[in-house]
């Protein structure tokens, strides 16, 4: 069952959530809300979920219109971020509510609850409460009763955000093999990156309630859209330059930039990130930069290299594969030369 | 600094959970408690004080009541028909005072915690009133509403609804005097535990009803329990706005407050004690009632603010 969101515009009082935002999750797929805090993915999964009214639009599951239809009766399975468990029923009774308020035999509702129990590994801790569970086993059960009902459509509200690293690692791996089982139409939100990286087929990247991005994770890495989304996603060094006649120059350094003909000079930002720059012991051309090495991180495959250009006050990043280290035999303090082996441009617009 | 490529297989993270043993307490220094004799000089007045105020009055209650003998007390409570009918009226205002502002009090803080609309400050204000106002003065403001000269007067003769002196005003005074106490109790517990639970509810299927009765309904119960307590305590006692509005018609409209003014004027002071120890006896039965469930309340409203984090 396909999603899709048609010029939402949601706005809490003088503040606007959402500013005409439209969103299509295709049928079977999970796609992440990313963004940072106040970009409006929580609001737009609200809305969609039909725990939010926007002000303006329209909310579609596959051909039906459920705009105006509540949450209870868009038969959604919805995880908040902090559980929102029951406290005062037992994990048993969390899992069986929303077979229960469907008046289910109970029969069956047993079987299902231990069936749902066994997939989450947690058949013991069926009697329990949910102040004696940890963190991941509430967050397991959340996920389980969402999905007790059979929803059409699974909604996840930073789901992993208040679990330890290693609790998050296995439920991330733990959602997207879920999702390779039973093909669930879902959304998740999120701030983190990597997560949203490592778990979702489309990524959707927000900012101040508009949509800056959306693709695969690989389309949005490697061809951002601007230099928010470049910068949102993964570390990133950033030189301020000027752009004239074709070519980006910073000071002595010059760099092609056939994109911008005009004669007429432009400041502009240059976004390369670290894997993108290459160490040499000499200069190689113009577009060579001199800098000093001012710490060696070693981290498995790659070695993470500060350098700091002096000639710019400027600090840059660079990772160099372990291979290639060993090669050059860099230490700390040696003057090196840093080149680009390939850059993005943003220009920014100009307010007429 | 190594980072692992390879996560360590997964294991449940219940595996890992040991006990947490506490370090061993530091004894108190000397120097950081106050002295003795501050705590022992302060704790001695206080019990001063409430010798004076409570115990001793509380216990001369009970002797005057019985001065004239066991005998005498129980004619006094039960052979006296005034009497009789002030203790019977009691039971039935502060019982029907209570369940209008249990209605209104979980209503209105529902309301109040879960919405945000015109005027909701002004509500809030508004339940706090009846704490500020003299309970005389409130007692007035219903008689210049329903009395003969009064807004309401003259359509209340005609269809025969008589509020003053009668019982409808006896229970509508008791109700605005005793109106803060469930919503003031309910508005922190409700605004702690927070509307998730409910919204979860409600994205499972269940309908409004199913999710009140199911889910708001258990996670309030020890906080109402405490408020409806505290209202048919202050509801029982209530003297100054049942007294403007009553007429003090004997027989009719004293409740068991007015009853022990009206027999203590006519110098039946044995009576009036009596009257006075049933009083004293309900005001100990709902302190005890309510260091019962104010832990149970303090407990669920502590938990409430601890879960969210």
């Amino acid at each position: 069952m396909s999603i899709t969101a048609r010029n939402i515009t949601k706005r809490f009082g003088s503040f606007t959530a959402l500013d005409n935002v439209t969103l299509e999750a295709p049928a079977g797929s999970l796609l992440a809300l990313l963004g940072p805090s106040g970009s409006g993915k929580t609001t737009l999964l609200r809305i969609i979920a039909g725990l939010e009214v926007a002000d303006s639009g329209s909310v579609h599951y596959q051909a039906d219109e459920v705009t105006h239809h509540s949450a209870r009766d868009r038969n959604v399975g919805f995880v908040f971020q902090h559980y929102a468990l029951f406290r005062h029923m037992t994990v048993f009774e969390n899992v069986a509510f929303g077979l229960r308020v469907r008046y289910w035999p109970e029969k069956k509702v047993r079987e299902r609850v231990h069936e749902l129990l066994h997939l989450v590994r947690m058949d013991e801790l069926s009697g329990k409460y949910p102040s004696q569970l940890s963190g991941g086993q509430r967050q397991r059960v959340a996920l389980v009763r969402a999905l007790a009902a059979s929803p059409k459509v699974l909604l996840l509200d930073e789901p992993f955000g208040a679990l330890d690293a290693k609790v998050r690692q296995e439920l991330r791996t733990w959602l997207r093999k879920l999702h390779d089982e039973i093909h669930i139409t879902s959304i998740f939100v999120t701030h983190d990156q990597e997560e949203a990286f490592e778990v979702a087929d489309q990524v959707v990247v927000m900012r101040s309630g508009r949509i800056e991005q959306a693709g695969t994770p690989m389309e949005v890495f490697e061809h951002p859209a601007n230099a928010f989304v470049l910068d949102f996603l993964g570390n990133v060094n950033v030189f301020n330059v000027s752009v004239q006649n074709g070519m980006a120059k910073l000071g002595s350094m010059a760099m092609p930039y056939p994109e911008y003909p005009h004669s007429e000079s432009r400041d502009a930002s240059v976004y390369v990130r670290p894997h993108e720059l290459r160490i040499d012991r000499f200069a190689n051309g113009a577009s060579s930069l001199q800098a000093k090495i001012v710490h060696i991180t070693p981290a498995g495959s790659v070695v993470k290299v500060r350098l700091r250009a002096d000639e710019f006050g400027l600090l840059l990043n660079v990772d160099v594969a372990a291979s290639e280290f060993a090669e050059l035999k860099l230490q700390s303090g040696d003057v090196v030369y840093v080149s680009p082996r390939r850059l993005r441009l943003f220009v920014p617009d100009y307010a007429i | 600094m190594r980072i692992d490529l390879d996560p360590p297989p997964a294991t449940s993270d219940d595996v890992h959970h040991h006990p947490v043993v506490p370090p061993p307490q530091a004894p108190v220094a000397p120097s950081r408690r106050d002295p003795w004799w501050v705590r022992w000089g302060l704790t001695t007045l206080a019990l001063l004080v409430l010798t004076v105020l409570v115990i001793i009055p509380v216990i001369s209650v009970f002797y005057n009541a019985l001065a004239a003998g066991v005998h005498r007390y129980f004619a006094n409570l039960f052979l006296d028909p005034d009497t009789r009918h002030s203790i019977l009226l009691t039971l039935a205002v502060a019982p029907t005072a209570v369940l209008c502002n249990l209605i209104f009090g979980v209503s209105a803080a529902w309301a109040i915690a879960r919405f945000r609309f015109p005027f909701r400050t002004t509500l809030i204000t508004f339940i706090d009133m009846p704490f500020s106002i003299s309970p005389v003065v409130a007692g007035l403001l219903f008689v210049l509403i329903f009395g003969q000269q009064g807004y309401l007067g003259p359509w209340l003769k005609e269809h025969g609804i008589s509020i003053l002196f009668s019982p409808p005003g006896l229970v509508i005074a008791t109700t605005f005097v005793t109106l803060p106490f469930v919503a003031r109790e309910l508005i922190p517990v409700m605004e702690a535990i927070g509307p998730d639970e409910e919204l979860a509810a409600i994205s499972l299927g269940a309908r409004a009803w199913q999710v009140w009765w199911k889910i708001t309904l258990p996670n309030i119960r020890w906080g109402l329990l405490y408020g409806v307590i505290l209202c048919n305590a202050r509801a029982m006692g209530e003297f100054g706005a049942v007294s403007v509005i009553s007429g003090h018609i004997s027989g009719q409209t004293d409740t068991m407050p007015l009853r022990v003014e009206k027999a203590f004027q006519e110098f039946n002071l044995s009576g009036s004690f009596a009257v006075a120890s049933v009083l004293t006896m309900l005001a100990v039965a709902t302190l005890l009632l309510k260091v019962t469930i104010e832990r149970k309340a303090r407990k669920q409203l502590a938990e409430a603010r601890d879960s969210v984090k």
